[in-house]
């Protein structure tokens, strides 16, 4: 069998899968030094994410609420991750606001997601001891094609008072629509999203953008658990492989070899 | 008691059901590649209960808009009634139909093709304030390319200038395609770990 059969997708795939399990389990289970600070890894600053804390702080001052866009991707498929990354901050910011009396708008582009939402949000505001302050109305589907949702969810988020809007999921290019709405608001917006052309417009729309993976990167800087910070210090290594992989192809290639 | 054996029971049946489309991927035994077929119809027909749930929950919230009255609620009664009568035009006369069709091409399409239009606008006015909000040379690099883009786009036969569309070429050839499989890299790296954390248990969005 020649090195081709070796290394198609298929195989590239599982080694990857096995690679970054070994990874994962390493950084979460490795002992740590009394020394060392709780956080088990440290990363590095990301302006954006350093925002959303501080507004989730202002907001409980002012009395606002926070409004998380998860985007019309679903929870299946390659978008799907996205989606759940944002679920994930949704409960982090539910938790850090559950005193607050205005609580968190959610709104997606789907069913599955909104269901999710309004379970993570029951679920944040019953272990922060805040369950009278949960709102099933606070979670809403604001339509269920790219454009509608992005009318919907500009509507819904111009309805109440607002600190700040966090778009973390997918969208496509309309999620400019959804910051311009919300700039008009006087509302930070920061924005992160699997797909490029919403990366690019959101750049040029939003106040803070979350690059590339970034977005994946939310969960461990709201300190949702362990596996997070663990899971991002995976992605890192799995990432400087890959490097590494590019440039021995490169250097290969140039000598004639592959 | 019971309250904790159902996170348990949920955990098992969210990791053995990933764990068996996945590895459906890899391994061709037809018991395997069997069961991963049941488990995505019924994926499939579980996201399609989602999306009537998704409209039973657009429906309410702007039901309550009306009801509630506040500001803004007279958009939420043209919607019902919007769907109400596309949701009765579309059963009686099926999806395929010429009024059916007619709903789509004749409202549907215009006002997220006006949508479209005004995100292009938008755009030009969110590129202005972007130099007064983040004027550094990041900011400068992405409006100088947008320029040159542009420019290189338009087809003008008495200016046309070889070397603009040149460097077009190579910038779209080199680091545009050098930038975009980086972020994209890194994307589907972010995808993999959202997907096996899942798996392995440590996120569970479905556990209440």
């Amino acid at each position: 069998m020649n090195l081709a059969n070796w290394l198609s997708p298929p195989v590239l795939g599982l080694a990857l899968l096995l690679i970054y399990t070994l990874l994962f389990l390493f950084f979460r289970y490795r002992p740590i030094k009394k020394s060392q600070p709780s956080g088990l890894l440290s990363i590095r600053e990301l302006a954006p994410l350093d925002q959303l804390i501080k507004s989730l702080g202002r907001a409980l001052e002012s009395g606002k609420g926070i409004h998380l866009s998860s985007g019309s991707g679903g929870v299946s498929g390659i978008r799907g991750a996205s989606g759940l990354t944002g679920l994930m901050m949704l409960a982090r910011i539910a938790r850090k606001s559950a005193k607050n009396d205005k609580p968190p708008l959610a709104t997606s582009g789907d069913g599955i997601l909104n269901a999710l939402a309004q379970d993570t949000l029951y679920q944040s505001y019953t272990a922060a001891g805040s369950r009278r302050n949960f709102d099933p109305s606070q979670e809403q589907v604001a339509g269920i094609t790219p454009f509608s949702y992005a009318a919907g969810a500009m509507l819904a988020a111009a309805d109440q008072p607002l600190e700040a809007n966090l778009l973390a999921g997918h969208f496509g290019p309309e999620a400019a629509l959804i910051a311009e709405a919300a700039d008009r608001s006087a509302q930070l917006t920061i924005a992160g999203s699997d797909n490029l052309p919403a990366q690019a417009t959101l750049l040029a729309a939003a106040d803070e953008v979350l690059i590339g993976e970034e977005l994946f990167a939310g969960g461990a800087y709201l300190q949702a658990n362990p596996a997070h910070q663990a899971s991002l210090a995976a992605q890192d290594a799995l990432r400087w492989l890959i490097i590494l992989l590019i440039l021995a192809g490169f250097t290969l290639k140039l000598l004639g070899m592959l | 008691m019971t309250q904790r054996r159902f996170p348990i029971f949920l955990l098992i049946l969210a990791v053995a059901g990933g764990g068996i489309v996945l590895m459906g991927y890899w391994v061709d035994l037809p018991a395997l590649v069997a069961v991963r077929n049941v488990l995505l119809r019924w994926a499939a027909t579980l996201t399609g209960v989602a999306v009537l749930l998704g409209i039973l929950n657009l429906l309410t919230v702007h039901w309550l808009k009306i009801i509630q009255p506040r500001e803004g609620g007279v958009y939420s009664l043209v919607m019902l009634i919007a769907f109400v009568i596309t949701f009765l035009v579309v059963a009686i006369d099926t999806p395929t139909g010429s009024w059916s069709v007619w709903i789509f091409r004749y409202i549907q399409l215009p006002v997220e093709t006006s949508l479209l239009a005004i995100l292009a606008v938008l755009l030009v006015v969110a590129v202005a304030r972007l130099v007064v909000r983040r004027p550094d040379s990041f900011t400068l690099l992405f409006i100088g390319t947008a320029i040159l883009f542009l420019v290189a786009a338009t087809y003008l036969p008495r200016f046309d200038i070889p070397v603009v569309r040149s460097l077009r070429d190579w910038i779209v050839q080199v680091p545009v395609v050098a930038g975009a499989r980086g972020l994209l890299l890194g994307i589907g790296l972010g995808v993999v770990a959202t997907g096996l954390r899942i798996l392995l248990g440590a996120d569970r969005p479905y556990e209440r």
